[in-house]
């Protein structure tokens, strides 16, 4: 007896410590080692010389690719930010948090963020991550600004302190949709990806507006990310005869169900997706089966916009020549520099650094030239009107195809 | 159950589709069939659920994926080619270097697993030695995530695999109407070359297999081994030999299927790829009775028929639920499974 209440004593001491152990996660773990960074510090976050704000941004994983531009250009912004003076002698220190590519990570991420002291956090690109850091913003009071999360219910019930600098997926669902009624598909067929909140969201927006403009769903099937054979829904895709599918996935998984559906013998129908296909490997996933296909965007480096040139340049000055991969590396400039401006016009009306200023100066922004496209935040939820890029897969990148403003995509 | 009328009545059953998706059940099925090829003849001689099996599997797909890279077949080679203006295409030869290179490579990574991992805990209890099979699972994961590429997913050119055909027959043709509109379906099977390959890969790995088995003195060496461990030992046979053996023939195994799926299916790799086909090969293995070889390959074609007939149904988001209901259904029922024996041990 007194052996076993020993051995359970030591036990219960053991599972004690590895919670403590468990629970800290080290605070120089996710890229402190970056410039613009430095360890963490204590106190409101206006004090002193510096103005702390978050990001939390999903580092490892299947969503590093975006997570790693983002962070890159949130740090460009700030670089940039600091290097033409701050605002009112203070600079800017942009501290990182890994979510990991997993909405709970990002949760305790952002709860990080807030107990250190940040007045915003900016994050993330995927909408289910999104969703739970908002839980944390609404309940620390502190602005946060989404970079690619594009379901709507992202900045539902924000209190004024959500926002985005995407657009979201009421306009991508029924950008696709008019893309496909334009291109003269009649019948279309659907793949999600059952376990993405933004797979299904914009599966359900583009199928929702497509039946309203007069094209018809021909079938409906899922999967889950990580699945490699998709002969069973493709065979029942193939039965309905479908001219179009639409694949509201991300990259993953996109490139072999491309693959598959020209083996499946569907080698007329058009392929289309969303913002989740953006990635410079999805042609090499998807080979000659994926080129051809479109997909909605939020911005391409071919545009002639003088923002969009200078922020390449000043990317590649800072990233050893190397150009961001996915479009993320622009919305989290966008996201970050937005934040920025927004410190400037408290500062120069003389307002405080504080989240709740803060949270109203975002709210008030105005005509904000964004890489991706201007930004208009005042008189919204926290959803920017933006224009929506449609890009054609060709065998060496994406080639810009045709934009739509929101007015002609919502118009009957 | 009235629920369940309801449901039934909705259905939109396409009998015409049920050869091809008998036929899509055999395939994923086969692949699940190898990898629970490799928990089966370890639990039946060390009976340890070698949970790191799936992980693996996942560093067989990476090998494959290396090798082709060294093969000339990155993305960057593949680009600068396409760039210049040439063809890339490959060879069958290129296919059967990649999964020599991808079982070689397996099973010494199982045999490593099992000499540093597993071997030690011999003596311990069951719970323990599974403990550290779960360990080594997390650990190969996580390290895979340091030292992998996984960013973004890459996956195996299509240009590797040389095949691009399809073999297709169809019973009878679809009726279309003239605004598009499906009629009646097709009733047609096809298969893609490249998946016939991969069958005929499995039915010759598990002919080769069976034969080792049978035949073969180090196979009657395993068998008795998983007779009985102890007796086997006295018996004078080098119990460490057969273990390692063992380890490294269903890690072969499994790096087999992994470099077919990666090369054939065109599957994006990232480090935890291995879980969710070492789960369902898991529960493949336990269906047919964990222990049993050809238990082995039939759980892993039931594992396959029934995610693709529930996908046929139309209830394809459920379709990896499936595995789970059926381990559930296997250990309340017969947790000997199909074709293990139910039989207390007596002692």
């Amino acid at each position: 007896m007194k052996n076993g209440l020993l051995q359970i004593a030591a036990l219960s001491l053991a599972l004690v410590s590895m919670s403590f152990i468990g629970g800290c996660k080290d605070p120089n773990a996710a890229g402190t080692d970056k410039p613009g960074t430095s360890g963490s510090g204590s106190g409101s976050a206006a004090s002193g010389d510096t103005i702390k704000i978050g990001m939390v941004a999903s580092l490892n994983g299947e969503q590093r690719p975006w997570g790693v531009d983002c962070e890159a250009g949130g740090l460009l912004a700030v670089k940039l930010f600091n290097d033409a003076g701050g605002v009112n002698g203070k600079k800017v220190e942009l501290v990182i948090e890994d979510s990991n590519s997993k909405p709970e990570e990002g949760k305790s991420a952002a709860s990080k963020l807030a107990g250190d002291g940040v007045i915003a956090i900016i994050g993330e690109v995927a909408s289910g991550i999104s969703q739970q850091m908002k839980l944390v913003a609404l309940d620390a009071k502190i602005p946060m600004v989404a970079v690619g999360a594009t379901n709507p219910d992202v900045t539902k019930d924000g209190n004024g302190l959500i926002s985005r600098v995407c657009y979201t997926d009421d306009l991508q669902g029924p950008v696709m949709a008019k893309f496909a009624i334009d291109k003269g598909l009649k019948r279309v067929a659907v793949m999600t990806d059952k376990k993405l909140p933004y797979s299904t969201g914009l599966s359900a927006t583009f199928v929702k507006r497509y039946k309203e403009l007069g094209g018809q769903i021909v079938a409906e099937e899922s999967y889950q990310a990580g699945e490699t054979n998709f002969g069973g829904q493709l065979t029942r895709v193939k039965a309905t005869n479908p001219d179009g599918i639409f694949m509201s996935g991300y990259f993953n998984e996109v490139g072999p169900m491309s693959r598959q559906i020209r083996q499946a013998g569907m080698n007329n129908v058009v392929l289309m997706g969303g913002d989740g296909w953006d990635s410079a490997d999805l042609i090499s996933n998807g080979g000659d089966a994926i080129v051809g296909g479109f997909f909605c965007n939020h911005y391409n480096d071919k545009e002639d916009r003088p923002e969009v040139q200078k922020f390449l340049t000043d990317f590649k000055a800072n990233n050893n020549g190397n150009l961001p991969g996915t479009t993320m590396g622009a919305l989290g400039y966008d996201a970050t520099a937005l934040v920025l401006d927004a410190l400037k016009r408290l500062g120069a009306a003389n307002k405080e650094f504080t989240a709740e200023n803060l949270a109203a100066e975002i709210m008030n922004t105005e005509n904000f030239p964004a890489i991706s496209g201007s930004i208009t935040l005042k008189g919204t939820q926290g959803d920017p009107d933006k224009r929506a890029l449609i890009v054609e897969v060709k065998k060496d990148g994406f080639q810009f195809y045709k934009s739509y403003e929101p007015a002609e995509v919502m118009a009957r | 159950m009235e629920a369940v009328f309801p449901l039934v009545a909705g259905l939109n059953l396409d009998f015409n589709a049920l050869p091809q998706q008998l036929i899509n059940g055999i395939i994923v099925g086969s692949i699940y069939a190898l990898i629970a090829l490799g928990y089966t003849m370890v639990y039946g001689v060390l009976r340890l659920i070698n949970f790191a099996h799936g992980e693996v599997f996942m560093l067989g797909a990476y090998t494959a994926l290396l090798t082709s890279y060294t093969m000339g077949y990155s993305p960057e080679a593949v680009k600068k080619i396409f760039q210049d203006g040439g063809e890339v295409s490959s060879n069958p030869l290129n296919l059967v270097i990649l999964i020599l290179i991808s079982m070689a490579v397996c099973a010494v990574i199982g045999a490593l697993i099992e000499f540093f991992a597993y071997r030690p805990m011999r003596g311990e209890s069951r719970t323990a030695a599974l403990i550290t099979a779960i360990g080594v699972s997390l650990f190969l994961q996580y390290a895979g995530q340091l030292f992998l590429p996984a960013n973004p997913p890459p996956s195996i050119s299509d240009k590797v695999n040389p095949y691009s055909g399809s073999f297709s027959h169809v019973f009878k043709p679809a009726q279309i109407a003239e605004d598009g509109n499906v009629i009646s379906t097709a009733m047609e099977v096809s298969i893609t070359h490249g998946r016939l390959t991969m069958l005929v890969t499995v039915i010759v790995l598990m002919s080769l297999l069976t034969y080792l088995v049978m035949y073969t003195k180090a196979g009657r060496a395993m068998r008795a081994a998983s007779h009985d461990f102890d007796s086997a030992s006295l018996m004078g046979i080098n119990v460490n030999r057969v273990v390692t053996f063992t380890f490294m023939l269903g890690s072969a195994l499994a790096g087999a299927g992994a470099m077919m799926l990666a090369t054939f299916e065109g599957t994006a790799l990232q480090p935890f790829f291995g879980v969710l086909p070492g789960v369902k090969a898991f529960v493949a293995a336990v269906l047919g009775g964990i222990g049993n070889i050809p238990g082995a390959v039939l759980g892993g074609i039931v594992m396959g028929l029934a995610e693709t007939f529930v996908t046929w149904l139309g209830f394809s988001q459920y379709k990896d639920a499936v595995a789970f209901v059926i381990l559930i259904i296997v250990l309340l029922l017969k947790p000997g499974g199909l074709l293990g024996s139910s039989k207390v041990e007596k002692v």
